[in-house]
Parts: structure tokens; C-alpha cells; sequence
């Protein structure tokens, strides 16, 4: 397929799955009443289809950055620091009684996200900041590790903190930790986080092309290889950040849809990163329309069920693929 | 290729590897002129810092001392996507993370200042490439992954990268590794080809009769801190060799051509 034509194929993939999300409810398809159309389901899609673009998005640029195809949001550690934040906010607001609302714990989440990616740079900036050299190692190894690292002993925070919390309380933070688009009517901030960092990466976007063949090598062609890196990591920061923020950490979207619509061919990351917003948006909110359709009225959680969906479909994808292309 | 004739000029150069405690002098006082139309070949054993002077030239490698000047303005007074026009550097690993066709990646540097020209499979207007891809026998390859070819392709499809930038300096690193010897006389035409529609190149080789049928110049490093430039004939004689490598090397004269065999480990002279 045409790279151009797949970005259209995910433009409309979009545009179906938006108009398919704010249609589905737990009664069958149908149009619902104007106040749970507006006040529920819109807001819901809206909210779906930003974290999953944020996530998708920040997924292709970790990957570009690291030369890793295995690279997802979570690499950076960053979304391990929202996770974080977001259930110690809920166990201090348990243990002193405190009301909590969405946003307290969008509030929580988003100051984990930021600690962990202060964190990050504080350890690696002296290392990204250096100018691209053929005389030494790239940082992208390093980075990778010290954000699995951060990500790591942000895993053992959380799992302090479960063990903490009330019988009460685990389930909610459970959800929480599973991905969990259920109240998430907050879709403001993740849209905007998502607009800022298409705005801050897709004007050069081509450059992280040559970046990902070798800094030295993208040197020479004359990218600021260490501003491009740090604007890119920043911009993956906002993305993750602002998407675990409103729907929990939802996993396997960063991972994979950048890497299916490589499969079919959109390989130029200025293309990559926009179709990418749409086919991690679409992708989200069609689960999200299952999760909370298929054992109506009981809603699953949508990071399980883009797993228990994603898995097999990208397992298909791998190993159906025209002969001539060889691993992924 | 655009642009006015080439000079590189290189003077005193020094360079290091490594860095703090682990730091070594590479060489000292190198200097040469590369002008339009000049083949230069760095030979020297592993480790005397052909790739580190390649980088160095490109602008990639920290400069002890001394001063790279392209068309006579020092490296770090360039516009760095300006001189991305003069000169094309070709490392000799290539990281390839993603898929990409063997079109899309010899066609990465084209179009460098248009962030619109997104996919090399879109870009049915640039003949150029069909033609380099063809040049170095790569047409068959052009839609294949380039993870799933051989090493030897995978070089040519580097100097097709390389020859695609369309700059008048090439800057190779061991261009010739990999190659069957179909293929490295295929490099040795295209490399020429090249300096006599007025680029020039610089490639590091370690094959001595493919460096002899290349050069027009040469850069000897020893390994040891020196490092010698001047012609072909002033420097590639058997014994400048056999010295540079601690190997036998016996120069013949065959058909017109200089050629050098190889032969036993000379016995270690500063032992």
C-alpha cells in the first residue's frame, strides 16, 4: 500500500470509529438522548481518541528515538510516575478523608508524569545534550535503560502502595492501573498535550528519520541532533504524561500501532507520527466502544480489552505478511 | 552533484581517541589538499584512526589541533545543512531499526531542505535514484527490505545513500568492505566516475591493489602517531607497506599495474 493512501485509509478508520463510539451504548446502537450523547458519550470518544493518538504518537517517537521497535510510552518511565502519582494522590486522599475527584487524581498523575521526566533528564541530560559524535556511543541505549530503570522503581512504588491501600480502595486503583476510559470526561487536557507535541516534533519530522540511522550520520546532514532528541523526549513526556493523566496507563497501543502501520507501509516518520494519532485514536475508542457494549451493562476495563484484541490481530499481522519482507 | 569545484584542505590535524584516563594521540600533523578530481585512499592498520579522520572531515569527530577547511572556510564556520551539500559522509555501521526498502533508504538524504517529500515510494519524479540504484546493481533490490539483504548489498546500497546526497565530497569508510570483487571493481568505476565529473572522494581501504587502482593520493597512518600524505607513487611502495602493516609485501609490476603481495608477519622490529 502507498504510504499516502494508508494515512487516508487511517483518516477514515477515524472518522468511522468516532462516529461507531458515540453511537454504541449499553442499550445497542442507537442515538441516545441528547444529555448522554453530549454530556456523556461525546466527551468519552473525545477522551478515548486523545489518549489513544497521545499514546500512539509518543510510542513512534520512543521508538524512533531509541532505534528500538520495541520502545513504547512507558519506556521513558514517565507514565510509571504517573502511575504513581495518581494512586499515592488516591491513598492520601483515603487516609485523611479527603473527597477525590477525576481530577484530583488527573491532578496526581500529571505531577508523577512530570517528577519522573524531571528525573530522567536530571540523570541523561548531560549525555543528550552532547553534540553528535561518530567518536563515541550514542545515548540511545542508556536512555532506554535509565527510563526502564525510573520505570522500574516507579513498578515497586505502585506495588507498595497496593499492598497499603484498603480492600476499598484496590479496586478503583486497580482499574485505574489497567487503563480505564470509565468517567474520563477530561479530554481537554489530553488533546492538548497531543496538539503541543505534533506541533513541537512534526516540523522536522523527517530529521528523526535520519536520527534513527545514526546521530552521527544525521549530523552531517545537518540536524541538531541534540535539540531534535530533547524536543522529541519532551514531547513524548507531555503526550504519556497527559494520556496515563486521563485514562490510566492503557497499554499496548504505543507498542503497536505505530509498528502495524509500519507493516503497511507508512515508514517516513512524517507521515508515521500523524497517522499514528489517528490509528492509535481510532484504535482506542473502537475497544473502548466494545468495552463498555459487549457484556453491557458491565463495562471491562479498555486496556484489557485492547490487549485481549490487539494481540492475536498483531500476532496475524506478523506472521501474514507478503513474502520478500522479512522481520518486523 | 552541484555546486563549484571542491577543496578540502586539512592542516596540522590531531586527533584523539577516547577520552580522560583512556585518551591516546590517533596521529599529529596531518596535512593535505584535496582538490576536484582527486581519489585519496587513508590505508593504515586497524586502529590508526582512518575512521576517526573520515568523521573528522565530515565534521563528526572532535579536531585536537589544527583546522579542516571545505572550499577554504573552517568546519565549524559552516552552515551544518550547508555543508550537507559539499560533502556526503558514509559511516561504516549503518543502524537499520525499522523496515524500509532498499529505494526508501537510498533516497533518505535527497530533498534535504523539504519536509514535505515524506516517502521515498511517493516520490515517483526522482529518476536519479533509479539510475544510482541501477549504477551499482541494486535494481533488483529496490522494493526488498534492506535488513534482509546480504552485507555486500547492504554496502552498495550505503554508497548509493552516500552518492545520492549529491554532494561533490564523498567521505567513505571502508566502501569496499563486504564486496565481492565483481562489486569492488564496480565501486572503483562509480568512485571514478565520480572525480572526473569534478567530485572528489576520500574512501578508507584496506585492500592494497583496489587502493593502488583507486588512489590518485594517499594518507598513510602507522598506527604509532605519524601519518604521511603525498601521491600515489611518493607513498605506496612495498617497503613504505611492509613497514606500515609489519607484513612481507612484495610490489610486481603486472600489465602496466602495480601490484602488492602479501606475506608473513615481519619479525617485530621494536620488540
Amino acid at each position: 500500500m502507498k504510504a499516502g493512501g494508508a494515512l487516508i485509509v487511517a483518516a477514515g478508520a477515524a472518522v468511522a470509529a468516532c462516529a461507531l463510539g458515540v453511537l454504541a451504548g449499553s442499550t445497542g446502537l442507537a442515538a441516545a438522548s441528547a444529555e448522554i450523547f453530549w454530556q456523556i458519550r461525546v466527551p468519552r470518544v473525545l477522551a478515548g481518541f486523545g489518549t489513544g493518538a497521545a499514546l500512539a504518537v509518543s510510542g513512534a517517537l520512543m521508538q524512533l528515538l531509541t532505534r528500538n521497535a520495541l520502545a513504547d510510552p512507558y519506556v521513558l518511565g514517565v507514565a510509571g510516575g504517573a502511575s504513581v502519582g495518581a494512586l499515592g494522590t488516591m491513598l492520601v486522599a483515603a487516609a485523611t478523608g479527603t473527597p477525590l475527584s477525576e481530577w484530583g487524581i488527573a491532578l496526581g498523575a500529571a505531577a508523577g508524569a512530570f517528577l519522573a521526566a524531571t528525573l530522567l533528564f536530571a540523570l541523561m541530560g548531560r549525555r543528550l545534550a552532547a553534540p553528535a559524535s561518530a567518536a563515541q556511543g550514542d545515548a540511545s541505549t542508556s536512555l532506554l535503560l535509565v527510563g526502564i530503570m525510573i520505570g522500574s522503581g516507579c513498578s515497586a512504588v505502585v506495588s507498595l502502595i497496593l499492598t497499603l491501600a484498603s480492600d476499598g480502595q484496590l479496586r478503583g486503583m486497580v482499574f485505574w492501573l489497567l487503563g480505564d476510559l470509565n468517567g474520563a470526561t477530561q479530554w481537554q487536557i489530553v488533546w492538548l498535550a497531543l496538539g503541543v507535541a505534533l506541533v513541537l516534533v512534526w516540523p522536522t519530522a523527517r530529521q528523526l528519520d535520519w536520527l534513527s540511522r545514526g546521530d552521527a550520520w544525521a549530523a552531517t546532514l545537518g540536524v541538531p541532533v541534540a535539540r531534535r532528541r530533547i524536543v522529541a523526549i519532551v514531547a513524548a513526556a507531555i503526550a504519556t504524561g497527559a494520556a496515563v493523566a486521563t485514562a490510566g496507563a492503557i497499554g499496548f497501543v504505543g507498542l503497536v500501532v505505530p509498528h502495524a502501520l509500519r507493516l503497511l507501509g507508512v515508514r517516513s516518520a512524517p507521515l508515521l507520527l500523524p497517522a499514528s494519532a489517528l490509528g492509535g485514536g481510532a484504535f482506542v475508542v473502537l475497544v473502548d466502544a466494545a468495552a463498555r457494549t459487549v457484556v453491557a451493562p458491565l463495562q471491562l476495563p479498555v486496556g484489557v480489552l485492547a490487549a485481549a484484541v490487539g494481540v492475536p490481530a498483531f500476532i496475524a499481522m506478523l506472521l501474514h505478511r507478503p513474502r520478500g519482507q522479512r522481520s518486523p | 552533484m552541484t555546486g563549484p569545484p571542491i577543496d578540502l584542505e586539512v592542516r596540522e590535524l590531531r586527533l584523539t581517541a577516547g577520552g580522560g584516563a583512556t585518551a591516546r594521540s590517533l596521529f599529529t600533523g596531518l596535512g593535505f589538499h584535496v582538490r576536484s578530481g582527486e581519489r585519496w585512499v587513508v590505508i593504515g592498520p586497524n586502529g590508526s584512526g582512518k575512521s576517526s579522520l573520515l568523521a573528522a572531515l565530515a565534521g563528526v569527530f572532535p579536531i585536537g589541533a589544527g583546522v579542516v577547511r571545505v572550499d577554504g572556510l573552517p568546519l565549524p564556520e559552516w552552515r551544518p545543512s550547508a555543508l550537507a551539500d559539499r560533502r556526503a559522509w558514509s559511516p561504516q555501521f549503518w543502524s537499520d531499526p525499522f523496515p524500509a526498502t532498499v529505494t526508501e533508504s537510498a533516497a533518505l538524504a535527497r530533498q534535504r531542505s523539504s519536509p514535505w517529500r515524506v516517502a521515498a515510494s511517493d516520490r515517483l519524479d526522482d529518476a536519479e535514484v533509479d539510475v544510482v540504484l541501477d549504477r551499482l546493481d541494486l535494481r533488483r533490490f529496490a522494493d526488498a527490505d534492506v535488513r534482509s539483504l546480504s552485507g555486500g548489498e547492504r554496502q552498495r546500497v550505503a554508497i548509493a545513500t552516500a552518492l545520492l546526497q549529491g554532494a561533490p565530497l564523498l567521505l567513505l569508510d571502508e566502501p569496499a568492505s563486504h564486496l565481492d570483487p565483481a562489486h569492488q571493481r564496480l565501486l572503483l568505476d562509480v568512485l571514478v566516475a565520480h572525480s572526473r565529473a569534478g567530485g572528489a572522494v576520500v574512501v578508507s581501504l584496506h585492500d592494497l591493489n583496489l587502493a593502488w587502482d583507486l588512489a590518485s593520493h594517499c594518507v598513510l597512518l602507522d598506527g604509532r602517531g605519524g601519518a604521511s600524505a603525498g601521491t600515489r607513487e611518493q607513498l605506496m611502495d612495498a617497503d613504505r607497506l611492509a613497514a606500515l602493516f609489519g607484513v612481507r609485501i612484495e610490489a610486481i609490476e603486472l600489465r602496466g599495474s602495480r601490484r602488492f603481495v602479501t606475506g608473513a608477519r615481519a619479525p617485530s622490529t621494536d620488540a
